[in-house]
């Protein structure tokens, strides 16, 4: 005989009071902020003016994430391409061995490395400098809206990668055979025959890295201090310097918008799928 | 156009075990061969050498003359259909036939027209804009010839492409591929585990033992003369007894054992001194208390410890000393019963004794 009712509600209350508590609260509450002025009073002045203030970041932000997730699916199918079709079993290995190294870098130890590599007097250019390819007046700094995409690409790219290479050798290998049998290049079985069988955990791991590269702070406000800025760092700013949080709980309602957009995108194309009777 | 298909003393390793170990066949240009042998004898391996899959270790592969032994597998001009079928689950019957013509640059007219072409040679009717993944393991199989040879190519290699399939279907698809293959004259290797699979499909049969050809020859062939022990149980003959035999002109001794009497049995072949036997239980004869005694044949003594009736006729379990030999017969006859086993010398295959 199975457990109670009561039994059961009192095995999942701590996590589900644990999700109430720290999660759905919290998000409520913030949800609400952004439609109160600080008298508690409904409004949508918070909207206003971030739309007055902070719409051109709005803009940066989408720019640079949504440059970073399409940077990160094309090195993440590249690479896992790589691991699945490749023929020498020594650069595999290499590959596989290094290109997990980012996963274990917190964000801010990133974007510290990446302003002694990216600078103008960096290691970057330096090399450059040091090899030839352009003299040190020409240098220039990279610490700006490329520094972000950069570090961005280089700390989610393995992320992505572990779960498309996953996906990818997880394949019906004869699918692979057969298109290669019947005369496609590697590139060809790469796009048109591996990458839409795994498609859907590619579509996974993205939003997952756009939700991520959303929400970082760290990063902006390391490699990037001019204008125009990220949204977290408006955030950041509205909230520590200014203290409205009006304004920053209306950026935060368009971050998550824009992350929903996202999940709904997915979503979409999943129940499509299954509509289909696809199952990968 | 089907193509000559030479194997040159082809060898090939996964890691450091040598799977094929020099083997050479002739395949001639329309002929349809099929490669048998138990799980492990290399046979796979010797389509993937010849697909390209696998690297040839040393030997030659040539298709007409040409040396293709280290060409890329998508230079080889050979279609292939694998055993899960390996159709592309995000594309539709039509997209899966047409994609090798889409490799070719063909225009979109000529794509239509051959796909069309094979759905209706493959009796695909009505499933061209179906996902492959709502189609039956018969539909899709065919689906998998119908993308193989719609490229038309020179060869056609088959790796166990009806073992998904349920018996019934099994016996469909066969011959509908043999037709098929017949009417195209298209070269064709086909893998197989399945011996009657074997026999009813190909021209000749190559049986693979431990990464070497054991045997090549036509169906009747490698079934009535088997040249080894190996190749007499693997097609079939898997019953064994060890004879003491002395030739005397065309007949042969047989002297007398703890389960048989002496016997002399007509043969004119090059056997004499310790064998052993090899026969068929469709091939052996049940000789009952009272039924006359048999001539010209070996009867081994023996009492029935099982019976079944699988239709038709029964089918006994005779045991002779500590062996057990299936015999099959029409007469109904209670466990227990003394009986021999009827051996006419054509039913016996021999082999020298090992360690004799």
């Amino acid at each position: 005989m199975g457990p109670t009712r009561g039994v059961s509600v009192l095995l999942i209350f701590p996590a589900l009071a644990m999700a109430l508590a720290l999660f759905i609260y919290p998000l409520g509450y913030s949800l609400v902020g952004a439609f109160q002025d600080k008298a508690g009073v409904w409004t949508l002045g918070n909207f206003v003016r971030a739309w007055e203030l902070y719409r051109l970041d709005t803009l940066f932000t989408v720019f640079i994430v949504g440059l970073s997730t399409f940077l990160i699916a094309v090195i993440s199918v590249s690479i896992g391409g790589y691991l699945t079709l490749g023929n020498s079993p020594v650069a595999k290995k290499i590959l596989d061995w290094l290109y997990r190294w980012p996963l274990f870098v917190p964000f801010i130890v990133a974007a510290l490395c990446m302003r002694t590599f990216l600078g103008r007097n960096g290691m970057m250019n330096n090399a450059f400098v040091f090899l030839g390819f352009m003299d040190q007046e020409s240098a220039q700094s990279f610490l700006d809206w490329r520094g972000i995409v950069i570090t961005f690409v280089w700390k989610q790219t393995p992320f992505v990668t572990l779960m498309v290479a996953g996906a990818m050798a997880g394949l019906d290998r004869s699918t692979i055979d057969a298109a290669r049998n019947l005369g496609a290049s590697r590139l060809r079985v790469l796009l048109e025959i591996v990458v839409p069988q795994i498609r859907r955990t590619l579509a996974v791991g993205l939003i997952l890295s756009f939700v991520t590269m959303m929400s970082v702070l760290s990063v902006p406000i390391m490699l990037s201090g001019q204008s125009p800025s990220m949204l977290t760092v408006n955030m950041a700013w509205r909230i520590n310097s200014v203290g409205d949080y009006g304004t920053a709980n209306a950026l935060g309602f368009v971050s998550y918008l824009l992350t929903g957009l996202a999940a709904w995108f997915y979503l979409r194309e999943a129940v499509r799928d299954k509509q289909q009777g696809l199952t990968r | 156009m089907s193509a000559r298909l030479e194997i040159d003393r082809v060898e090939a390793a996964y890691g450091g075990t040598r799977v094929l170990k020099g083997v050479s066949l002739d395949v001639a240009p329309g002929e349809f061969v099929a490669l048998l042998g138990s799980s492990g004898c290399g046979k796979t391996t010797l389509l993937r050498c010849i697909s390209g899959f696998v690297p040839v270790a040393s030997g030659a592969i040539r298709v007409n003359g040409t040396d293709i032994t280290h060409a890329p597998p998508d230079k080889r001009e050979m279609a292939m259909v694998f055993q899960s079928y390996a159709l592309w689950p995000h594309m539709s019957v039509a997209q899966n036939i047409g994609y090798g013509l889409r490799l070719r640059k063909k225009s979109c007219a000529q794509i239509a027209a051959r796909v069309a072409e094979m759905v209706a040679m493959l009796k695909l009717d009505g499933l061209a804009e179906r996902n492959v993944t709502q189609l039956s393991g018969g539909q899709r199989q065919r689906v998998a010839l119908g993308r193989a040879l719609a490229v038309d190519p020179q060869i056609l290699l088959l790796d166990e492409p009806l073992s998904n399939l349920d018996a019934r279907i099994r016996e469909d698809v066969r011959h509908e591929i043999k037709a098929l293959q017949r009417r195209l004259g298209i070269t064709t290797i086909h893998v197989t585990h399945d011996r009657e699979e074997a026999m009813v499909m190909a021209d000749r049969i190559v049986i693979l033992d431990a990464g070497t050809i054991a045997q090549v020859g036509r169906p009747e062939e490698v079934y009535n003369r088997p040249a080894s022990a190996f190749v007499a149980s693997f097609m079939g003959a898997n019953n064994a007894i060890r004879l003491d035999l002395a030739r005397a002109g065309t007949k042969l001794r047989v002297a007398s054992g703890p389960h048989n009497r002496a016997a002399e049995l007509p043969h004119d072949g090059d056997v004499d001194g310790k064998v052993t036997a090899h026969f068929r239980s469709e091939a052996a004869k049940l000789s009952l208390p009272g039924d006359a005694d048999p001539q010209g044949a070996l009867a081994l003594e023996g009492r029935i410890v099982q019976a079944a009736y699988p239709g038709g006729f029964w089918r006994y379990a005779v045991a002779v000393g500590d062996r057990q030999f299936m015999v099959d017969d029409e007469r109904r006859v209670e466990v227990g019963v003394n009986a021999r086993v009827v051996l006419p010398a054509e039913a016996l295959h021999f082999f020298p004794a090992e360690g004799a």
